[in-house]
Formats: C-alpha cells, structure tokens, sequence
C-alpha cells in the first residue's frame, strides 16, 4: 500500500500542497483529479523522491522510499524519460541491465500490442507512440504499483483506446496504480478510487462503484459538485 | 558496485561521439602542426640555401636547428589541447544539466534506478576522469608518431632529437600536463578530480534549490577552495612560513581527500533528500 500522510510542499512562496493524505491499494486504480496547478503531479514525484516534501511522510508498503522501492514501484511521467538519441531496443536493454524486475516475456507483449518496432529511434516516434513506449517500460517491470501522469496527454484517440485496454488487461492486474488525468471519461469506467484535490488538500475521496451504486453518480458528477458548487 | 559500473559505462558510451570527435581532432590538429611548422622551417633552408647561395652553416648559425619543442609551441598543437580541456569543462556541466533540459528528461529514470543515487553521482565522475586520462594517453601516443614524422621531414643535420620527456620539460603547458614524477601525477590529476567533485557539488545545488542553488553553489566552491588551499592562504596572510614543503605537500593532500569526501557526503544528501526534477 502506498500511503501518503499529511504531505506538504512550496513552491517559492506558493503553498501548493497543503496537507495532503490519501492511500492507494495494490490492485486498485487511484485517480487524481484537479484543475491545473493543483498539484497532481508533485504528488507523483514526491512518492517517487523526485521532489522534497515537507510535513508529513509517504509509506510504500510500511517503508520510505528506498533504492529497493524502485523495483517496486514505477513512473511513468507525460514525457519520455530516456535519451532520445535511443532505439527502443536500447531503451529495453537498459532497463533489463538495471532493474532485476525487468520482465522481457511482458516486454515483447507490450511490443507487439501497441504495434511497435524495436529497432525505431525514440527521436523519430510520434508522441502517442513515446506515450506507448513510456507504457512499456513502466509495465514491463514486475512492481506493484505504477504511477502514471496523464498518459493520455496530447494523443489521437486511438492511441487513447489502445492504453485504456491496457488497464483492463492482465498487464495491470493485481497492481496497484495511481493515475492523474484530465481525460476522466475516458478512464472512468476502469477507476476504482478517485481523490479530489483542490487548493492543496483532498477535498474528497471515494470509491467509484459505490458512489455510482450508492447515489447514481458518475466521477465528472461528484467533479462538478466539488469544483462548481 | 555492479550498478555503478554500468552507469559508467552508460555515460562513458553517450560521450562516445563527442570524444571520438575530440580524437580525430586531436590527431589532425596535431598532425598539422607538424607539417606546417616542418615546411616552414624547410622553406626558409632552401630560400636561404637555394635562393641566398648561403651555406649549410650559415643557416644554422642564423635559424639553429629545428627540435620538436618548436612543433609543441605551434598554434595548431596549442589549439587541439585547448579544444579538448574546453570541451571537457563544458562536459562536466553538461553531463548532468542534459538529463534535465534535453528533449527528454533522463533525470527521472536515472534518480529511480533501484541503486543507490550516489552512483550517478560517481559514476558521471569517473567517466569525465577517465576521458580525461583518455587524452594523455592519446598524446602520448602521438608523440612517437609525430616525431617520426618530424624526423621523415626535416634531416638529420638540421634537427635536434629531443627525448620525450626533455620536450615536456621545455614546453609550459605539457609540464602542467605531464608532470615529472608519479606523486606529481597523482597529486595533480588527484587535484583535478577533487575539483569535478566539487563543482558536481555545486550544479546540485542549483538542481536543488534553483536560482538561490546558484549561490548556495558558487559559496560551496569557495569554501571548498578556501579549505583545500587554506595552509596557503594563511601564510600568505601571515607573511610567516609554518610549514617545510613536504608538510604542506602531505597537508594538501589531506584537505584535498577531505574537500573530496565532503563533496561527496553532501552530494549524496542532495541527491536523496533535496533534487528536483
């Protein structure tokens, strides 16, 4: 479990994050939803140590994060994140040197579902073809979690629908994932957990079959009520 | 140790291209200098000789022989050493702010490789080291190249061989290069490598704290410098001598493995608690 407890954090003078508590579970999707600037994506990289936090504390299975967590959890941000000069085969190669998790059967899956060819320069692919390799380097690892940050930022709907299946897929299956996005319709059906951020805290947190159930209510209907009271 | 070792591999590979320019650079830079200054030399025997009717003798009483220190002075051979130690200075900020402002930010996955960050760290070090040792060697590779060249070109009468070493002696700025002894030699490149450390200290600083990282790095240069120079900098201001040459030379080396152990200790805090990407 992925818990994150009372985290704080400025930018400058700004305080973006003003307290900020939630957890996510292994084998649940988590989304987090707000405007911009919310602070969506520091949340991310402060799980991930990629940015200092103050306050509080984030727990990834009872421990802070280590250089161990990082076989366990994965990040997979809106832009790629290896050298571009790199061929995917490349990109594949030094994930297999580096992480003990590296799963190459999973690796070649995700190749041939997304339709890619390992020998292509990541400098020449089309932002919905990096958004899928960005997918498969993160996938392919054997962690429990994954986080993702807007993965689908910027690309043509098909790409969009290709990287929805993937989370009803086995490819997700029994791991934990925390999601930012704006396009919430289209991942809205495959959300278990939504957080609700707004001026620095978690305005609302609620499990998404039982508020559907519960009240009838769909995730953009609870966003509304929040956002545009 | 196996982690760290493939980061350096990794680093040293994407330098590769760049390095492999600086040797072919290097080469023809250097090779130039040899045939330019020879013909020179050779058109000013035969204008005299040929042209002037004078003597064999004569000349070489005018113009002396030729020996390769005058090659080592040539500005083409200048020129390719200070490309090289310029490429590297530059190489040792670029090396990390690419992984932040390339078109791809590398810094994510390098700073959430299961290792410890400190190898990054290490590892970036050592390659910048280890290219810069690259390029000794290489020159003294070419140094036996070039003077049989210089001895294909110019004849036996109108030149002075020179050893090696005597041509290092005779030039400046190989003297800083090539230093005389192997406790020199380590002692300097030792001095080189604390100050890549210290200066990796100071672009964390900036990747961390940002525009105040600016300042918190250029102060932590300053202490650095102040500490590794300190017994210097005290008998200066005192005007008295404290210590005999060997003293200070052995106190050098200690301030300069503290400054270096320091770098690395705070560095390794950056980079866990306080980098930014």
């Amino acid at each position: 479990m992925i818990e994150v407890k009372n985290i704080k954090k400025k930018f400058g003078r700004k305080q973006v994050l003003k307290g900020v508590s939630f957890t996510a579970k292994k084998g649940e999707i988590t989304c987090l939803i707000g405007v911009n600037g919310v602070g969506k994506t520091t949340i991310l990289k402060a799980i991930m140590g990629l940015t200092p936090y103050y306050g509080g504390e984030i727990l990834i299975n009872g421990k802070r994060i280590n250089k161990t967590a990082y076989e366990k959890i994965t990040f997979i941000p809106d832009a790629f994140i290896m050298p571009s000069s790199m061929k995917i085969s490349e990109a594949m190669a030094f994930m297999k040197d580096f992480y003990a998790g590296w799963n190459e059967e999973r690796a070649r899956e995700l190749l041939e579902f997304f339709r890619l060819r390992e020998e292509d320069r990541i400098a020449n692919l089309s932002k919905g073809n990096v958004a899928k390799v960005n997918l498969l380097l993160g996938l392919a690892l054997d962690a429990d979690f994954v986080l993702m940050d807007e993965p689908f930022s910027g690309i043509d709907i098909f790409t969009r629908e290709q990287i929805a299946e993937v989370f009803t897929s086995h490819l997700i299956e029994d791991r934990g994932v925390i999601i930012t996005t704006h396009e919430i319709n289209d991942i809205e059906h495959l959300i278990d957990k939504a957080v609700l951020l707004d001026e620095g805290v978690v305005v609302k947190e609620f499990a998404v079959e039982e508020i559907r159930e519960r009240e009838g209510k769909s995730v953009v209907d609870v966003m509304r009520e929040v956002y545009r009271p | 140790m196996n982690k760290y070792l493939k980061l350096l591999n990794f680093e040293l590979n994407r330098f590769f291209k760049i390095y492999l320019v600086l040797i072919v650079l290097t080469v023809v830079l250097q090779m130039t200098a040899v045939i330019v200054e020879c013909r020179q030399y050779l058109k000013q025997a035969n204008e005299m000789i040929y042209g002037m009717n004078a003597s064999k003798e004569q000349f070489l009483a005018d113009y002396g022989q030729m020996s390769f220190v005058h090659i080592v002075t040539n500005g083409w051979f200048m020129w390719s050493i200070a490309i090289c130690a310029v490429t590297l200075i530059i190489y040792v900020f670029f090396i990390w702010y690419r992984d932040w402002f390339a078109r791809n930010t590398f810094a994510y996955r390098l700073l959430t490789l299961p290792t410890d960050r400190i190898n990054v760290y290490l590892a970036k070090a050592t390659a910048i080291f280890l290219m810069v040792l690259g390029l000794i060697s290489l020159q003294l590779i070419l140094f036996p190249v070039e003077q049989g060249i210089f001895r294909a070109m110019i004849p036996d009468d109108f030149r002075q061989d020179l050893s090696t070493a005597d041509i290092i002696t005779f030039s400046k700025y190989l003297t800083v290069l090539f230093p005389g002894t192997l406790i020199e030699f380590v002692a300097r490149y030792g001095a080189g490598l604390m100050v890549v450390l210290v200066l990796f200290t100071a672009i964390l600083f900036e990747r961390c704290y940002r525009f105040r990282g600016i300042f918190f790095g250029a102060g932590y240069c300053a202490l650095a410098a102040g500490i590794f120079l300190s017994p210097i900098l005290i008998e200066m201001f005192t005007e008295k001598v404290y210590l005999y040459p060997i003293e200070r030379f052995f106190a050098e080396v200690a301030l300069g493995l503290f400054v270096s152990g320091m770098s690395i200790f705070i560095s390794r805090f950056l980079l866990n608690y306080k980098i930014r990407v």
